[in-house]
């Protein structure tokens, strides 16, 4: 005997964190067998978290290090409306290489005016791009193509549109231009606004002579900077550069971004969508925990008798404990490494699948937080998972090999683990919110959480214990059935929790895209006006407004003046300083349309404060809506400094007002009194509402007619817009589908776990029949009978929790209509019932062709 | 005689292994008539149980000629062979072998449900309370003792009138003394209905109860012997 053997134990009546771990390497001797499963779920949703956070670090990677390309430049300043001249431009050539750009809508028309088309004219100097370069079709360069007379090179789209070729003429406002190359890729495409229409390229001089360029235009002045020295590339000095920027152009209201982060709304939107996946991946990862219970549960009851030998030779509770939970750590290491490499392999399979969808190249690096988030969020949920039946092994008696139970007792760890296990959910919550930028939201989703495990969990014993209280049916298939499901031990918690929450989710998932979908397609079309007309000078109004009557008797036609500007202080904080809920930074961040009214607007009321008099000549005030106020905080009396052509103009709130975006009316957030802008060059912004009865050809007419007479003003097509954001919306939702159907492939992993756990029940009681006169239909019957009994039963459960959760996404948070549709309702449950067909349908083929003597001679 | 119950011509059964192909049957032939209670003994491995098999249709013959109340069973395919198990045979096995999501009355009901019984549950009650059961209907088998498992499986076996009853280690699970009640309570109700038994079992003293004894070695039948007239 060693000496080691008689050691006396260690203090506490435990043994060497060594031994444990020898201990349990032991155990697990038998392999992996059992416990597939259970790598199989935490890896799932470890996958989906770790590949949501490195396809977003890819694509951010790709952001930082093609940042200079991205944004043309080092830094970059832009403003709307007004040109930088005098000492402003003279300090932004002073600071380096400097290039000049202006972005504007336009419409650009075929030669003859019998074709036109809405386009986003980019108009550059000679020193453009200062960084990356942009493609031509042909052999010329940019520089070539817009140099040699007015020359233009355009999307292949418009040409195609347009029914244009190289060489032939287009008009752009008064000017005629050559269309001289087609674009094949240019560099700084996503810094530019989300474009409307394709992009034309011409010389700054040929947009003069466009005659586009007029005071109040709605134009965006780019100033992009190469710095000198490399300083660019060193982040202290551009940080140093922007704080000497902002210090010598303190009211010039330019926006600057750098190369560090050349679309700060690009990065937001990323970082949102990031959020919000890995919220659908925690979804499936818990779904995946319900496998990972009944994994550890079937594991510990297959152990039981091992853990009574143990006992029985001196192993206190907290060794059994401490040597299980050894083991469940190492198979929770095995599917988090597992699903660690799988999620990074996901942004290098979507850049070769799809790499020329993503907005930019992916780069392919990962963060040590994406990376850490979906480790943490595997080893919190298998834990969350497991100290429950962990705790019940503890518990196992020594008297366990003496005496056979059949059926051993339900066992309530104790109070301890009862307290870790309530920890670590607490734990994934605050580790949840706190990896959230919104923290309510994030709240919100985990209680929602809470609730549909709790009410799944609720329905399964309810199933259970309905089952063993209905009055047994004649029918010994149906009989059956309804004993399996009230089995103790038997498919229903696991199958009916598991499938329902992924149901539900894929249900909440695709009735809210439907109902948005719904709402982008029919709703917005019928209640908004058909045409939205930008940068109408105000001396051509009364023409245009005549026009339209008689091109389209009965069109209603409403304008507004309208000038773009930026939020630069709140109550005299610089907005930079202000801390906004996410779903009000965008207020902040760009420029924003700004008018004024003497009468409130239609399609909003003042619900707070009152309107200012109709005669009013006073300070300058502003009218800001209602909901943005309360989330930036503002109330009445309060000021807010909005930078409009290049100076700064402080307003105070007089009132609130209440609008209905979705009719897409002329509305603004905020909208100022008279006196405020009035004598500020600006131009009018208009909506067409034709009469239902107008005919495609009529209001094709309208356009070209608008188009040929009034060549500065741009008309956009609601519906034309509708669908170019329908498109962008539907690249975003078969992401969020994806993710959402891991959820359910999660469950799909729970049942299959589920069913190879009761697999040997099942294929002894089918003997069992067998030996009774049951014939192999009968026995098929009744496993039909029962998965269609709770699959009907968790779908129904499923839909309605998840009609309820979309119906509270759509119509309470977004305030939209909530429309419930058939279709993805009847889809998802397709899939489940797919699901459990063929899961169950495998465990019940392998059931009627096993041998019957083996599980007859001995158990 | 009239025609036997079982008729066994040269059966052979052989099943694969790892270690290739084991006779577990050689060249069995047997005739058991009808009322008659009859006992397989023999050492572990001589391959009483796979005899009882075959009987029961549960295992087919590699070859030879297995024939049950007139029936050859070498012609009958799986569904069809569960049907002759509902309709002639009743099992008794060592390990019970009840359904454990069903009561005590429940798992008796079911052979006469699956036969389509207009009243099981009756019968069921009556054949409960005939094994001396009657107060624990609604019990699950977890809530009985092994000899209570064991009495459900005998009422189970008996419901439904078969004319063969085919048990395979009764009392193997069980004590001595709780061994031979079921083992009394099986021969009993045995001759009232006048049916057959087959009985495997490795204990001399419960074939001595039997009429006739086979042993058997090595897959082989090696005695066959009438015990004497009491």
């Amino acid at each position: 005997m060693s000496t080691e053997m008689l050691a006396p134990p260690a203090p506490g009546g435990g043994i060497a964190l060594t031994r444990v771990v020898m201990l349990a390497m032991r155990e697990l001797r038998s392999g992996l067998r059992g416990f597939y499963i259970f790598i199989a779920c935490v890896a799932l949703g470890v996958m989906v978290i770790t590949g949501v956070g490195a396809l977003s670090d890819a694509l951010r990677g790709g952001f930082e290090r093609q940042g200079e390309a991205i944004l043309g430049g080092d830094v970059t300043f832009g403003r709307m409306h007004v040109r930088a001249a005098g000492r402003e431009r003279e300090w932004l050539a002073a600071q380096g290489r400097m290039s000049e750009t202006a972005t504007l809508r336009a419409m650009a028309r075929r030669a003859d005016g019998e074709e036109q088309a809405l386009v986003e004219i980019k108009a550059v100097d000679e020193h453009y791009p200062l960084a990356g370069e942009v493609r031509v079709g042909g052999a010329a360069s940019l520089e070539q193509a817009l140099r040699s007379g007015a020359g233009a090179v355009a999307d292949p789209i418009l040409l195609e549109r347009l029914r244009l070729k190289t060489g032939d003429p287009m008009m752009i406002g008064e000017a005629e231009v050559m269309v001289r190359a087609a674009i094949t890729s240019v560099p700084d495409a996503i810094a530019d606004r989300l474009t409307y229409g394709p992009r034309v390229f011409v010389s700054l001089e040929t947009l003069e002579k466009t005659g586009l360029v007029q005071p109040g235009t709605l134009v965006r002045w780019r100033y992009a900077l190469k710095l000198p020295d490399g300083a660019g590339e060193d982040p202290a000095a551009l940080e140093a550069f922007r704080e000497r920027a902002k210090a010598a152009l303190a009211e010039a209201g330019f926006t600057i971004a750098d190369r560090r982060d050349p679309s700060p709304q690009v990065s937001r939107t990323l970082e949102r969508l990031r959020q919000f996946l890995t919220f659908l991946g925690l979804t499936a990862l818990l779904v995946g925990g319900v496998g990972v219970a009944n994994a550890v549960a079937t594991f510990i009851d297959r152990r039981r008798k091992v853990i009574a030998t143990m006992k029985s030779l001196g192993a206190t509770s907290r060794i059994v404990l401490a040597v299980f939970l050894v083991q469940v750590l190492a198979m929770t290491a095995v599917g988090v490494l597992a699903g660690l490499g799988l999620g990074l392999a996901v942004p290098a399979v979507l850049n070769v699948l799809y790499g020329d969808v993503l907005p930019i190249r992916a780069e392919i690096t990962v963060s040590a937080a994406s990376l850490v988030t979906g480790a943490a969020y595997g080893i919190l949920v298998a834990l969350l998972f497991t100290l429950w039946p962990l705790g019940r092994a503890e518990l196992v008696s020594a008297s366990v090999l003496f005496r056979d139970e059949v059926a051993p007792e339900r066992v309530r760890p104790r109070a301890l683990i009862v307290g870790l296990t309530l920890a670590v959910a607490a734990a994934l919550i605050v580790f949840a919110v706190a990896m959230s930028d919104s923290k309510r939201i994030a709240l919100y989703f985990c209680l929602g959480l809470i609730v549909v495990f709790a009410i799944f969990s609720a329905l399964g014993t309810a199933l259970t214990w309905a089952a063993r209280k209905v009055k047994r049916p004649r029918v010994p298939e149906l009989a059956l059935a309804i004993g399996n499901i009230g089995a103790p031990g038997g498919l229903t918690r696991s199958v009916v929790l598991s499938l329902g929450a992924g149901l539900s989710l894929l249900v909440a998932v695709a009735l809210a895209d439907a109902a948005l979908v719904a709402e982008l397609t029919s709703r917005i079309p019928l209640q908004s006006p058909d045409y939205f007309v930008l940068d109408i000078p105000k001396a051509d109004y009364p023409g245009i407004a005549s026009l339209v009557s008689r091109e389209a008797p009965g069109a209603r036609l409403e304008d507004a003046p309208m000038l773009r500007g930026r939020l630069v202080k709140l109550n005299g904080t610089n907005v930079e300083e202000v801390k906004a809920p996410p779903e009000a930074q965008w207020v902040l961040a760009g420029d924003r349309g700004l008018t004024y009214a003497e009468d409130v607007p239609a399609g909003s009321k003042v619900v707070a404060g009152e309107w200012w008099p109709e005669d009013y000549a006073g300070e300058p005030l502003v009218s800001f809506e209602s909901e943005l106020a309360g989330k930036l905080g503002l109330k009445i009396g309060d000021t807010v400094t909005v930078n409009v052509l290049g100076r700064n103009l402080t307003a105070r709130i007089t009132n609130l007002r209440e609008v209905k975006w979705e009719t897409l009316a002329l509305n603004f957030v905020m909208v100022f009194s008279p006196g405020t802008l009035k004598s500020a060059p600006y131009n009018l912004l208009a909506t067409i509402s034709l009469p239902k009865e107008t005919t495609l050809e009529t209001e094709a007419r309208l356009a070209r007619v608008l188009g040929k007479t009034y060549t500065s003003i741009t008309v956009i097509r609601v519906k034309d817009a509708i669908d170019a954001f329908k498109v962008v919306f539907t690249k975003v939702m078969i992401a969020v589908r994806a993710a959402g159907s891991v959820t359910l492939l999660a469950g799909a992993l729970v049942l299959a776990g589920a069913l190879a756990t009761a697999q040997r029940r099942r294929i002894l009681e089918a003997v069992i029949l067998k030996t009774l006169g049951a014939t192999r239909r009968r026995i098929l019957a009744a496993h039909l009978a029962e998965y269609l009994m709770l699959a009907a039963t968790t779908a129904i459960v499923a839909v309605i929790l998840g009609s309820l959760a979309a119906w509270i996404a759509v119509a309470r948070v977004m305030e939209i209509e909530f429309v419930f549709s058939w279709r993805p309702v009847v889809e998802a449950l397709a899939l489940a019932v797919g699901c459990v067909a063929l899961f169950g349908g495998i465990g019940t083929w392998a059931v009627l062709r096993a041998r019957p003597v083996p599980y007859l001679r001995s158990e | 005689m009239a025609q036997p119950i079982i008729q066994l011509k040269d059966v052979r059964l052989t099943l694969s292994s790892r270690a290739g192909p084991v006779d577990i049957l050689r060249g069995i032939s047997l005739e058991v008539g009808r009322g008659e209670a009859i006992a397989v003994v023999g050492p572990s491995g001589s391959g009483k149980t796979s005899l009882l098999m075959v009987v029961a249709g549960l295992e087919r013959a590699t070859s030879g000629e297995v024939r049950v109340a007139g029936r050859d069973l070498s012609a009958l395919d799986e569904d069809a062979l569960a049907l002759v198990r509902g309709a002639e045979i009743g099992i008794v096995f060592q390990s019970f072998h009840l359904v454990p999501t069903m009561t005590a009355l429940e798992n008796v009901a079911l052979p006469l449900e699956l036969a389509g019984h207009k009243s099981a549950s009756a019968v069921a009650r009556e054949h409960l309370k005939e094994v001396g059961l009657g107060h624990r209907l609604d019990h699950f088998p977890a809530q009985l003792s092994g000899g209570e498992q064991q009495r459900v499986a005998l009422a189970r076996a008996l419901a439904p009138r078969p004319k063969l009853i085919l048990a395979d280690e009764p009392t193997g699970n069980l004590d001595g003394k709780t061994g031979r009640q079921v083992v009394d309570l099986m021969l009993g109700l045995q001759r009232r209905r006048e049916a057959t038994l087959l009985l495997v079992t490795h204990e001399e003293r419960l074939a001595a109860d039997c009429e006739r004894t086979i042993r058997m070695a090595d897959g082989q039948i090696v005695s066959d012997q009438q015990a004497a007239a009491a």
